[in-house]
């Protein structure tokens, strides 16, 4: 896979953005598309430059790719939604609030700053063009997606192309897609929208949805071929962000998040999912459950390195299903205690899914693995298991580790959540014994000080 | 020049060498297991060392951008020694994992009742993983230990060719030749073979099924024999393909037949081993 798997924020619109970004990040997103809003990051808050600082510093620390959305509904207008637009009389007010997004991209880092056009008739065209022409002169290196949306000026895919060639083609501007768009009002299918927006493409939007119908739904409620569309991101060497769009289920959003994703890799291309030996070593371990000994070394060699933790997963979850909860412990330490370097990573890995049904053997290899040196294994002890089941001494000192052994704590599950007073003065004393020394304190130490600052 | 050491203790050296063996070229390498200078005293030494060699060691070698792969196996040495004789049991379970390439290193010591045991025993472990074998060949009695060597592989059953016989030298390396077998030397500082008579060896046998190795262990040894060995061969008129089949091509022709090598991210982990590979993708 060469592009990155996100979460909107307007998906999270329930949720403080702080406590948004940590959901995102702990299930396994490593981007987001942030809806700049009232209450996430409002870029016109007196303190903006402090808050945008904090988030620069959580995203980093969470290791989140960042793109900015602007589609927030009452930002500028209490009354009437999304008003005012490029295509309004007023458009200099969406212009004055594109350029402050803008100016919080850059700092983020993020990849660009996604807009839309708005709704009006065929004549504000021209108004619309040069007001996206303003906005390229009043704004330096940013990059701009602009994304057709149904129902609006620009619509339709080519309504965007056509718009950038009106404007010379410039660099700067690119496209944003929605994939469900595509589904609802583009003429070929969201695979071909793909292909055809190439290297134009700058940000990407998923979902589902039915032809004819703008409502933005859950993967497989709708017509979109999710497989067939990942795999064209992957075809044209996309290397942005697609980050999944459902800006009205933010009432289960870790729920639906957690759906996002299981649906995502399920359909990724290259995914293990329908590997035959994967299939047949599930199906063993099923009526055989003892046969997990024999199959579990050979998950690298047969399914492949690049997807041997998410195999090994599989086949302990399908163990877990059929043994009991002692049973499961045995075996789980006896996978580990036997295990290569490549197993005992699976192992600890598949804690995330099995680990609760037998916490006392799972804690105990968590402990085993956070003694080791080997960082591969450090990394993979403290996932989710570990935040919901290690003491908070262990804990600590695990996430240390880290720190020593330049792991980046975007390994370290629920980060925030178990964050707490002793950990920070353990990295603040650990910065200034860096720092004593001449020596360079850690990207993630700086991060973690500054965003509990 | 792409160098991979088909047979090197890794265990015993410091990362001071695996800097030195990267910057000649070295990306892969084979560690038998074999026994240490301090003499084991029960089985539980034994799986402490192949733990390391199936995890950590691989570890050490992967942060300097080298593949490391292993060999395992109840050593002919402490094959005599009856505290240690049980590990035989345990070695079918390290037999099935990834980067175990060969049963190794068996073969004789001291000729005695107890290594011919050990070593027909080892023979059809390999059989029954499906794996090649790398044998030893002892240093005292070379010659005849050789033949006795070959006369047990034969009555085996273990294909010739799926078979490296080790440490050999200008009187031991034709009759392994006619054999069909794997001719694997140990260019060592001052014993086993040195690069000026390896030279003569691969002009008078040729390059077919030679392994070369540098063997370098807790002794006086040189973990860069392999590349001077390389050097010298350059330097005697062969070409680069010659250097390459010898020191690439041959070992990863030999282990191979194992199906267990793990060189295929190779040219990716060589631009960023140094970089951040501790986050593989999405957390599962």
């Amino acid at each position: 896979m060469t592009f990155h798997l996100g979460y909107g924020t307007n998906g999270f619109a329930n949720h403080r953005l702080d406590d948004a970004l940590a959901v995102i990040a702990d299930l396994g997103y490593t981007g987001v598309a942030l809806t700049l809003d009232h209450h996430h990051l409002d870029p016109f808050a007196d303190d903006i430059g402090d808050q945008v600082d904090r988030v620069a510093a959580r995203v980093d620390q969470l290791g989140l790719r960042v793109v900015i959305e602007t589609g927030a509904r009452y930002l500028l207008d209490s009354r009437r939604k999304h008003h005012p637009t490029l295509v309004s009389e007023d458009q200099e007010r969406r212009i004055d609030f594109l350029v402050r997004a803008a100016r919080i991209a850059t700092d983020l880092g993020a990849d660009c700053v996604s807009f839309w056009s708005g709704i009006g008739p065929a004549q504000t065209w021209p108004r619309l063009r040069d007001g996206v022409a303003e906005l390229l002169d009043r704004t330096d290196n940013v990059l701009f997606g602009l994304e057709p949306e149904p129902g609006m000026l620009v619509e339709t895919l080519d309504d965007a192309l056509r718009l950038r060639e009106e404007l010379g083609r410039p660099d700067r501007l690119r496209i944003t897609l929605d994939v469900g768009h595509c589904v609802a009002v583009e003429p070929v299918d969201a695979a071909e929208c793909v292909r055809r927006a190439g290297d134009l493409l700058v940000n990407v939007q998923l979902d589902d949805m039915l032809p004819g119908v703008h409502e933005h739904l859950e993967f497989g409620d709708g017509a979109l071929d999710l497989p067939a569309t990942l795999a064209a991101l992957d075809e044209i060497g996309y290397t942005g962000l697609a980050a999944v769009e459902l800006p009205r289920h933010s009432h289960a959003a870790p729920d639906v998040a957690k759906r996002s994703i299981d649906a995502l890799r399920a359909a990724l291309p290259g995914s293990t999912v329908e590997h035959p030996w994967l299939l047949a070593a599930e199906r063993s371990v099923r009526s055989t459950p003892d046969s997990i000994r024999r199959l579990f070394p050979a998950v690298g060699r047969e399914v492949g390195r690049e997807s041997d933790d998410v195999a090994r997963t599989r086949l302990l979850v399908a163990y877990a299903a059929v043994v009991e909860a002692d049973g499961l412990g045995q075996e789980l330490t006896a996978l580990y205690r036997y295990g290569d370097d490549g197993e005992r990573r699976g192992v600890l890995h598949a804690l995330g899914e099995v680990g609760e049904l037998a916490p006392d053997a799972g804690v105990e290899i968590v402990k085993d693995a956070l003694r080791t040196n080997d960082t591969s294994l450090v990394a993979a002890a403290l996932g989710p298991f570990a935040a919901d089941h290690l003491d908070q001494h262990a804990w600590r000192h695990g996430v240390l580790k880290c720190l020593f052994t330049s792991i980046p704590l975007a390994a370290v599950a629920g980060l925030d959540r178990r964050v707490d007073a002793e950990l920070l003065r353990m990295v603040a004393a650990f910065a200034d014994e860096r720092r004593a020394a001449g020596r360079a304190v850690p990207d993630d130490a700086v991060d973690l000080l500054r965003s509990h600052s | 020049m792409r160098i991979f050491d088909p047979h090197i203790h890794m265990t015993s050296r410091t990362t001071d060498d695996y800097e030195a063996m990267y910057a000649v070229g070295v990306r892969a390498i084979v560690e038998p297991a074999f026994w240490l200078g301090q003499p084991r005293t029960s089985v539980g030494s034994f799986v402490d060392y192949f733990d390391a060699l199936i995890g950590w060691e691989r570890f050490r070698a992967a942060q300097f951008g080298i593949k490391h792969h292993c060999t395992i196996a109840l050593n002919p040495k402490e094959a005599n020694d009856p505290r240690c004789a049980e590990v035989l049991d345990l070695l079918p379970r390290y037999l099935a994992k990834d980067g175990v390439v060969a049963v190794g290193e068996i073969g004789y010591d001291s000729m005695t009742p107890e290594e011919d045991h050990a070593f027909s025993a080892q023979l059809q472990l390999a059989i029954e993983h499906g794996l090649p074998a790398l044998v030893h060949t002892p240093h005292r009695d070379k010659a005849s230990g050789t033949q006795r060597t070959l006369d047990i592989v034969a009555d085996s059953g273990l294909p010739a060719e799926r078979v490296a016989v080790d440490h050999l030298n200008e009187l031991t390396v034709r009759v392994v030749k006619e054999s069909g077998s794997w001719m694997g030397f140990s260019v060592y500082p001052d014993t086993k073979m040195d690069e000026t008579r390896m030279v003569a060896i691969l002009k008078e046998y040729g390059t077919e099924r030679v392994l070369v190795n540098s063997a370098a262990d807790w002794g006086r040894s040189d973990p860069l024999k392999t590349h001077k060995t390389g050097l010298a061969m350059l330097e005697a008129g062969f070409a680069e393909s010659d250097v390459d089949k010898v020191l690439w091509q041959n070992p990863v022709e030999f282990y191979g037949q194992s199906g267990r090598l793990i060189l295929d991210d190779l040219a990716a982990d060589a631009e960023t081993f140094q970089g951040n590979s501790v986050l593989r993708g999405e957390r599962a």
